[in-house]
């Protein structure tokens, strides 16, 4: 893709120009907190508080355009009225050094939250929002991104994309809000010479070679489009998962939720949306007890076939951006790269 | 606790958590690990991940059991059969680390006549085991010199819980596996905070860090502190105090974060005990089965509304934040007895912060010497004995020495449960956390509409075989009675349990186990036998 | 924007008792200038206070307009809830959604309705739909069969439009798994009353109810000569949102919300799906 405009910020100029973004929107950062634990965290003062670049952030955006848990609606019964109100209007927001991985995960979600109805809520805050990614010049241990396409480094999908030259940022404006900033704020940067491009080309070959982890994921998907998977593969899987909910909580692009009405008191409550995860066995069960999933078996099943094989069919492309988060957050080490490793070292039948 | 104290001199776990990942050969006993402690499983199962061996020692076919490379599914309560057999085939087979046993242990020889005087036949007999399974597991864990056991409620909540303890520590002794980074007796504590509890003297026989109640130098250093001495003969276990009869001699009660109502053994007598009363005061975050019967309710904040420390299982003593304020009028726990003591004329009930409190601690406690506020602040924490402040603390105990000098063998004999299956109550009954969803008596896990979705109600693991005897279906209602009471659960056929053993947990209300299980308690540590009860099972009939 | 999870008011204007577990409510729409319309196996995400909301299919045919049924078995909080109401309260409906069935493709045809217990909820709207379209157009449906089984003679439901389907020239059989003293009728599973059908080219096989008995019944039809065109049934799942998002209902690539509830055996066989075992 041809970014609409392309331009280098010197690195004294960001927090300036940070700044001055700040005053028409909540700025969202990665922020190291007191435990060495890199969050993305709303900014209050630019002054006081570190942006933290350097480490992978344990959390993606999902808990800001997908909330954990969410009003979508009040709803009050009075006397026999039974009636609803929306939710409050969400204020503009800047997400800053996102990674790769995590924008791609966003425009995996907008896809997933408006085919084929719009999600409101959903949009209400993606509107809103103008997000800002950092290339990885130097992948995290369990980064993955190359193989799932999603990184280091995006040619569409962000509002400005930064790479980090050295003294300076490489800044290309993917999208119309981007390139506004770019007009808006055009005296903070200067132009692009010829140096910076061999610079950011050289950065494109080497943070290639600096991946650790070597997780075939284009083998396993020709291998799940080709042949069923053994289901001792799904048994071992599954005797290894203890349901607790922890690899769809940190997946970026694991969007499954629950709506569910909480009581305030008597004649109030709230219409609630909160995340879910397909490995748990009361997400599939209906009322009365049935179950059309049995979790001793295909407690993953879902969850893998859904991210490397139905959305590749559906949307030509895995919905697993190699972010690695799963990998750590797993007590059973069955995180999707064991998967992997398992479906590409399975002999064909 | 006792028996871990006895045989080392401290009753906590000797390694870090972190240290299970690196270990050779991981001896589980008595833990359901994967559902009860999962970020300690986390670590066993990496390590398993890693090539190390794992040996389950657990009449159930728990998750971790399925991992095991070997699962030794004994009969309830014959757990100091085995060991004392896993013993006897070291020294026969020349794997004891003679070394070690002679330089850093004592009361080895006695041991040793104990052990060739065992009748390794009949000890396969008692436990259900066979010889050559309990010989494989015992050479497989003498033969690595970085073995851990790790042990919960399963070894302990027997009327030999103390001895049973002990037997395991013989055994790590025996190999010399105690001192040392990754090898070691790990206790896994039940509750967030159990360990801190302890520290803190919440038992009936010690001061805080342990100290003997009955050191005079001791009582004087709390004297000057408290300007109250402290009373001079040990007070009672929880289980003698909520059982102590309607009659008894206890009249008022002050419980906090406690539920005994459901979680005590045989309820009938808690009940009896709690509602004949002259007073009683409840604290808890809400209103729990026990809070019911109370004549005063304080509401406690929660986790999230208070400040203070939190002390591991791996002694790790943790600051917590205070994320929000507390809700409504509910007040912290230090709040909630510092007014109390103002009002009861107790001097000294006066700190103004949290950190005021930790600052006497570590005054007093020699093992919290060096935990200050300061330090704890932004870091991990502590693991003690961190004895002052340039103390970096204790990763794994017992280094070069014991906590009391040299490492004691206690002989441990085999001890009967106190309750045996007969023609009238044929079947043993295991009571334990039934789930990874639920937590105690579940008066915070069932708040959660999630986790209520996921495991919504009481369940009876049993085999398919006994179903069978039974005529009973999956999901069918059963009678569950021993000689203390009765209650009805739905069944759900298992092979988690072997025939003639059925499994629930005491989570839900509904089904009140505890009214079945035996108060015999273990004559040391005075832990009741929540593992062990007779019980009979009766198909109940559609309405 | 419209905002998603926020139901239309309806208000209970007739409750119909089919049985202890199945309750029929009758509801229509408190703002009447609201565009509504459906197909039969259509189904409405329905919300009663404090409960939440669950996916109920429309028992009723559009043609009933502004009158919409929903039959409701007492299973979980909601169902429950619903089942203490009387007419003149208020619910909440959202949608239609789902895929209905191909009534469009039915002109000329005989159809075969086999239904168990609650199953026969879908199925109804297609019926009433149908007997509809009898009587405006010559090319509409004919020969309708139903098969219907019932656990015991008093779970039978909807008796009042069986009687009615009777009289309108529906072949109607009924069995029960297990008959009282004053059954007259079929004693077996629904499976056995296909012994007495004849399937043809003509024939379209509208299948609904448990799990257990969609496989069976199917296994069956095909056995006698059915195409997997010509079977059709209505899958039942989890569902949060009715729209194609939360996941709960996926199915092996495919979502039951949206590219369901209603399916061919055809689609069926392309997925791994319970229902077939």
């Amino acid at each position: 893709m041809i970014d609409l405009k392309e331009l280098i910020l010197a690195k004294d100029n960001l927090i300036p120009l940070l700044r001055k973004l700040k005053k028409e929107a909540r700025l969202i950062a990665p922020v190291k907190n007191g435990y060495g634990d890199t969050f993305f965290t709303e900014i209050s003062d630019l002054d006081t508080t570190v942006i933290d670049l350097d480490s992978q952030p344990q959390s993606s955006l999902k808990p800001f355009l997908l909330p954990q848990q969410e009003t979508l609606a009040q709803y009050t019964i009075d006397k026999e009225e039974y009636t609803f109100t929306p939710p409050e209007k969400e204020q503009a927001t800047i997400y800053f050094g996102v990674r790769s991985c995590d924008l791609t995960a966003v425009l995996y979600t907008d896809l997933i939250f408006s085919k084929p109805t719009r999600d409101s809520s959903y949009y209400a805050r993606r509107n809103q929002s103008l997000i800002i990614t950092l290339g990885c010049n130097n992948p995290f241990p369990n980064c993955f991104c190359e193989a799932t396409e999603s990184g280091p480094y995006l040619e569409y999908g962000y509002d400005l994309q930064l790479i980090d030259l050295g003294d300076c940022y490489f800044v290309s404006a993917g999208r119309r809000k981007g390139a506004d900033i770019l007009e808006r704020w055009g005296y903070f940067f200067r132009e692009v010479g010829e140096k910076d491009r061999k610079i950011r080309y050289q950065l494109f070959l080497e943070s290639r070679g600096k991946f650790t982890r070597n997780v075939q994921v284009a083998h396993a998907c020709r291998r799940l489009q080709q042949h069923p998977v053994p289901e001792t593969i799904w048994e071992a899987l599954s005797r290894r998962c203890y349901d607790c909910g922890g690899c769809a909580y940190v997946c970026p692009t694991c969007t499954c939720f629950s709506v569910d009405d909480m009581p305030l008191n008597k004649t109030q409550g709230l219409r609630l949306r909160s995340w879910d995860a397909c490995t748990s066995s009361g997400f599939t069960r209906m009322a009365g007890g049935h179950n059309p999933v049995d979790r001793r078996q295909h407690a993953l099943k879902r969850r893998f076939l859904h991210k490397l094989k139905d959305d590749l069919t559906l949307h030509g492309k895995v919905s697993c951006t190699g972010c690695g988060r799963c990998v750590d957050i797993c007590f059973g080490g069955v995180d999707i790269t064991t998967f992997i490793h398992l479906i590409t070292a399975a002999e064909v039948p | 606790m006792v028996g871990l104290a006895t045989s080392f001199g401290s009753g906590a776990m000797t390694n870090s958590i972190g240290e299970l990942e690196g270990a050779e050969v991981l001896l589980v006993t008595g833990s359901n690990t994967t559902e009860t402690h999962p970020q300690i499983a986390r670590n066993i199962l990496k390590g398993v991940d890693r090539g190390a061996k794992l040996i389950v020692i657990d009449p159930r076919k728990t998750d971790l059991a399925r991992e095991a490379h070997i699962h030794l599914a004994l009969r309830p309560g014959t757990d100091i059969a085995l060991i004392n057999a896993m013993m006897r085939i070291i020294l026969d087979e020349d794997l004891a680390d003679d070394l070690f046993i002679s330089m850093r242990t004592e009361n080895f020889t006695s041991m040793r006549d104990y052990l060739h005087r065992l009748d390794l036949d009949e000890i396969a007999a008692v436990t259900g085991i066979d010889l050559h399974t309990i010989r494989e597991a015992a050479c497989i864990y003498a033969r690595s010199c970085k073995s851990v056991i790790c042990y919960c409620l399963g070894v302990t909540q027997h009327t030999c819980g103390t001895n049973n303890v002990q037997a395991v520590a013989n055994l790590a002794m025996l190999t010399g596996n105690v001192e040392k980074e990754h090898g070691g007796v790990d206790p896994l504590r039940g509750q967030n905070n159990v360990q801190g509890a302890c520290d803190m003297a919440a038992l009936p026989a010690v001061l805080p860090g342990y100290q003997a109640l009955t050191s005079p130098e001791v009582r004087e250093r709390f004297r000057a502190a408290w300007s109250v001495a402290p009373p001079k003969t040990p007070g009672l276990s929880l289980t003698e105090m909520t059982h102590s009869g309607r009659d008894g001699a206890i009249r008022a009660m002050f419980i906090m974060g406690e539920n005994p109502v459901l979680s005590d053994p045989h309820l009938k007598r808690v009940q009896d005990t709690l509602q004949h009363l002259d007073f009683l005061a409840v604290s808890d975050i809400f209103l729990t089965e026990t809070a019911r019967l109370a004549h005063v309710v304080f509401p406690a904040a929660s986790f999230a509304e208070k400040g203070g420390t939190i002390t591991n299982s791996e002694r790790r003593v943790q600051l917590c934040h205070k994320a929000i304020a507390p809700i409504g009028n509910c007040r912290s726990d230090s709040r909630i007895i510092m007014e109390l003591g103002k009002r009861l004329g107790c001097p000294g009930m006066d700190f103004e912060s949290d950190a005021e409190i930790m600052e006497e601690i570590s005054l007093l406690t020699p093992i919290y010497g060096g935990m200050h506020y300061d330090r704890l602040e932004g870091s991990w924490g502590l693991q003690w004995p961190c004895w002052n402040r340039d103390h970096p603390g204790t990763t794994f105990l017992h280094k070069y020495y014991f906590a009391r000098g040299k490492g004691q063998f206690t002989i441990t004999e085999h001890q009967e449960p106190k309750e045996h299956v007969d023609k009238k109550y044929p079947f043993t009954l295991v009571t334990g956390r039934g789930s990874y969803h639920h937590y105690h008596t579940a008066t915070m896990t069932r708040q959660s509409r999630r986790l209520v979705r996921e495991y919504p109600e009481a369940l009876l693991e049993i085999n398919q075989a006994d179903c069978d005897k039974l005529g009973l279906r999956e999901g069918e209602l059963v009678e569950l009675s021993s000689r203390r009471g009765k209650v009805r659960v739905k069944a759900h056929i298992t092979d988690r349990v072997q025939p003639g053993t059925v499994f629930t947990s005491f989570h839900f209300w509904e089904v009140p186990i505890n009214r079945l299980t035996i108060d015999a308690l273990d004559p040391k540590s005075k832990c009741p036998e929540f593992k062990v009860c007779s019980v009979n099972l009766r198909k109940v009939k559609n309405d | 924007m419209k905002e998603n999870f926020i139901p239309e008011r309806a208000v209970i204007r007739e409750l119909i008792v089919e049985n202890e577990q199945i309750h029929t409510i009758r509801l229509e729409l408190l703002d009447k200038t609201r565009p509504f319309t459906f197909l039969p196996g259509q189904f409405l995400m329905l919300s009663a206070p404090h409960c939440g909301e669950a996916a109920i299919s429309i028992s009723s045919s559009p043609t009933a307009l502004p009158l919409i049924d929903l039959s409701i078995r007492k299973a979980g909080e909601l169902t429950t809830a619903i089942h203490k109401m009387q007419p003149g309260a208020q619910v909440g409906i959202r949608g239609p959604f789902g895929k209905a069935f191909p009534v469009e493709n039915f002109s000329g045809r005989s159809l075969l309705f086999v239904a168990g217990g609650i199953g026969l909820a879908p199925l109804k709207g297609v019926i009433d739909f149908c007997l509809f379209q009898q009587e405006l157009e010559e090319e509409a449906a004919q020969d309708m069969t139903l098969l219907y089984g019932s656990r015991t003679p008093s779970d039978i439901a909807f008796q009042e439009a069986i009687k009615k389907w009777q009289e309108q020239g529906i072949d109607c059989r009924l069995s029960v798994d297990i008959a009282d003293e004053k059954w007259q009728g079929t004693v077996g599973l629904v499976t056995d009353l296909l012994d007495g059908c004849t399937v043809t080219e003509q024939t379209t096989a509208l299948v609904c109810g448990p799990p257990i008995m969609i496989r069976f019944v199917i296994a069956r039809l095909s056995a006698m000569g059915c195409t997997d065109e010509a079977i059709i049934t209505t899958l039942e799942r989890h569902m949060k949102c009715g729209m194609g998002i939360c996941g709960h209902c996926h199915l092996d690539g495919k979502l039951v919300c949206i590219d369901g509830p209603v399916f061919s055996l055809a689609q069926l066989k392309t997925m791994d799906v319970m229902e077939l075992g």
